[in-house]
């Protein structure tokens, strides 16, 4: 473990996005259209908190997962193979990990700020909804990172990279918008959610964990 | 190959026995349903598997039951067929507690079947219009009309069939083919994941093809469960489809398992596509256990067992019913393990006459 490579590589991904400004432009771009597209075509009906909540993570997903499949298409082999000879494969992995996770923090609190100002913002725990956002973005990261990595390799990454990563990052979702359900008040009064926290840092565990061990399996060609 | 023969002993075993052997005696249902206290009622009761004709008449008793040690027993009880009895009940005039209403379980008891019952089968009401001005049903009651008639001495028959329960009747033998898809599916699935794990540490073509085919297997018998728990489904519950949370999470469990087949597809040199199909297999067995065992116990199923419980309860099955319904597991399991050698087989010989092995 070189702690000094991982900063690195963490320097080397910020340096990489500025200076492919368009690329992040692009995304944040998507985040826009895509809540415009949304609101517009629930036919500017009022949105109900429920339907609020489902529409809302949908926006996240996509975001996401566009945001992340760059992460490890737009560089090349030769440029990875690189990396690999420089570093150690797993702290490239961190890094980019890291990295999504801050991307990703950025992108759902923009969708979030957008979103609520087009389609109203029914949120009451507003502590509660940031965390299940900066845990959510963790989340995806992770395995979206990770899925990403397996689908650079093959010839059409982009589909693989859908299909792949929408069954793993179900239970993921599944327990976000549960937890959002807390936060916009719409679960009973006694219901308690530590243990959805509980699940969601569980299956975040169990997947940082593989990621660490499978990753080496992957990036020799 | 003994195990082969076993698996077709035990297939046939339990299909054969599963399907043969009949579901004990019950009560489908009682006619009127409602009644109201101190009346004369003349209750029709209706038997399912029944044989009333077989005993004598004065030896079959009815009761209705309020709870453990408080009923009212019928007067006179007319055998109308083997499945249609009429008891004639003269009810007491109030309610054990003083209740508005309550539901009340039929018991049947007699030598040829032995006894049955039905839960909530009818409701009594109070009756509060021979109440004099002034009187309240609570400063009226006792208890004592209840408790004259204990349910005793109640005919057990042992034989060996099958539970009677109520809105499943026959489709109970389900238990046999739709419970044990669930456990061979996961047996092929750690059969495969085991064999990808062991191609990452030594890169041989025959793990890949074995982690490869018992996913297959492992795919084939997740259809089977699915489609036999849609017939079951579209019985006990009214449609085959009912966005149950099991269902969608065994639909997404499915997915997943699809999705490594493309990937296994998508490289155009094989061993790529293997290691990297492998490294899948285990990502995606690892996310299969949050979609099978964690989120069915967030939200409500209509699955049995279903509060904090995903698996199937053990209360669900009597002695009988483990007769058939361990060696079925059993069978069916070793059914999908011979499935599986035969798909690895056909896959070793395809790759070793294209020169791939």
């Amino acid at each position: 473990m070189n702690w000094r490579h991982f900063i690195i590589l963490l320097q080397k991904e910020f340096l990489l996005e500025f200076r492919q400004r368009y690329a992040i432009s692009g995304i944040v771009l998507y985040v826009f259209s895509m809540i415009f597209v949304v609101y517009i075509a629930s036919a500017k009906a009022d949105i109900s908190p429920k339907i609020w909540n489902v529409l809302f993570w949908l926006v996240v997903l996509f975001a996401s997962i566009n945001a992340v499949v760059k992460s490890f298409v737009q560089e090349s082999g030769a440029r990875q193979l690189y990396y690999y000879q420089l570093a150690e494969p797993v702290m490239l992995l961190l890094s980019k990990i890291v990295y999504n996770t801050l991307l990703l923090m950025v992108l759902s609190c923009l969708s979030f700020v957008t979103y609520s100002v087009v389609a109203g913002n029914p949120v009451k725990d507003a502590g509660l909804f940031w965390l299940t956002l900066l845990l959510g973005s963790l989340g995806f990261s992770i395995a979206f990172t990770f899925i990403s990595s397996i689908a650079a390799k093959a010839n059409n990454s982009a589909t693989l990279m859908a299909i792949l990563s929408f069954p793993v990052i179900l239970p993921i979702l599944l327990t976000l918008t549960n937890l959002s359900k807390f936060a916009l008040g719409l679960m009973p009064p006694l219901a308690t959610y530590d243990r959805d926290i509980i699940n969601l840092l569980a299956i975040d565990g169990i997947l940082v964990t593989l990621t660490f061990v499978l990753f080496p399996f992957i990036w020799k060609d | 190959m003994w195990w082969k023969t076993l698996s077709v002993v035990l297939v046939l075993y339990a299909l054969s026995i599963g399907l043969l052997i009949p579901l004990k005696p019950g009560v489908v249902r009682v006619s009127p349903e409602t009644a109201a206290t101190g009346q004369a009622l003349s209750l029709q009761v209706y038997g399912y598997n029944s044989f009333f004709s077989k005993s004598e008449p004065g030896q079959i008793r009815v009761w209705l039951e309020y709870d453990s040690s408080r009923a009212t027993a019928a007067q006179t009880i007319k055998v109308l067929n083997d499945t249609t009895l009429e008891a004639s009940f003269q009810l007491p005039p109030y309610l054990p507690k003083g209740e508005k209403s309550t539901l009340l379980t039929a018991i049947v008891d007699h030598p040829a079947d032995g006894v049955s019952l039905l839960p909530n089968a009818i409701k009594l009401i109070q009756d509060t219009a021979f109440l004099k001005s002034g009187a309240t049903v609570s400063s009226m009651v006792s208890d004592s009309a209840w408790t004259l008639q204990p349910i005793d001495n109640l005919h057990v028959i042992k034989d060996f069939s099958f539970p009677y329960r109520n809105v499943i009747y026959e489709s109970i033998r389900n238990t046999y083919y739709h419970v044990p898809m669930w456990f061979v599916l996961m047996f092929l699935f750690i059969a495969s994941v085991w064999y990808s794990i062991r191609y990452l540490g030594k890169p041989d073509p025959d793990f890949d093809r074995k982690a490869a085919g018992y996913a297959e297997a492992g795919l084939l018998f997740g259809f089977l469960g699915l489609f036999t728990g849609m017939v079951w489904a579209n019985y006990a519950w009214g449609k085959p489809w009912s966005n149950d949370i099991k269902q969608l999470m065994t639909a997404v469990a499915l997915l997943i398992y699809l999705a490594y087949f493309i990937l296994r597809r998508s490289f155009d040199e094989p061993e790529k596509g293997a290691r990297l199909a492998a490294v899948y297999n285990i990502f995606a067995f690892a996310s299969l256990i949050p979609l099978l065992y964690i989120v069915p116990r967030m939200f409500a199923s209509l699955h049995p067992g279903a509060t904090g419980n995903p698996a199937f309860g053990s209360e669900d099955l009597d002695n009988t019913m483990r007769a058939v319904f361990y060696p079925s597991i059993l069978g069916w399991t070793l059914l999908g393990f011979w499935i599986a050698s035969l798909r690895i087989r056909y896959q070793r010989l395809h790759d070793r006459s294209h020169g791939l092995d």
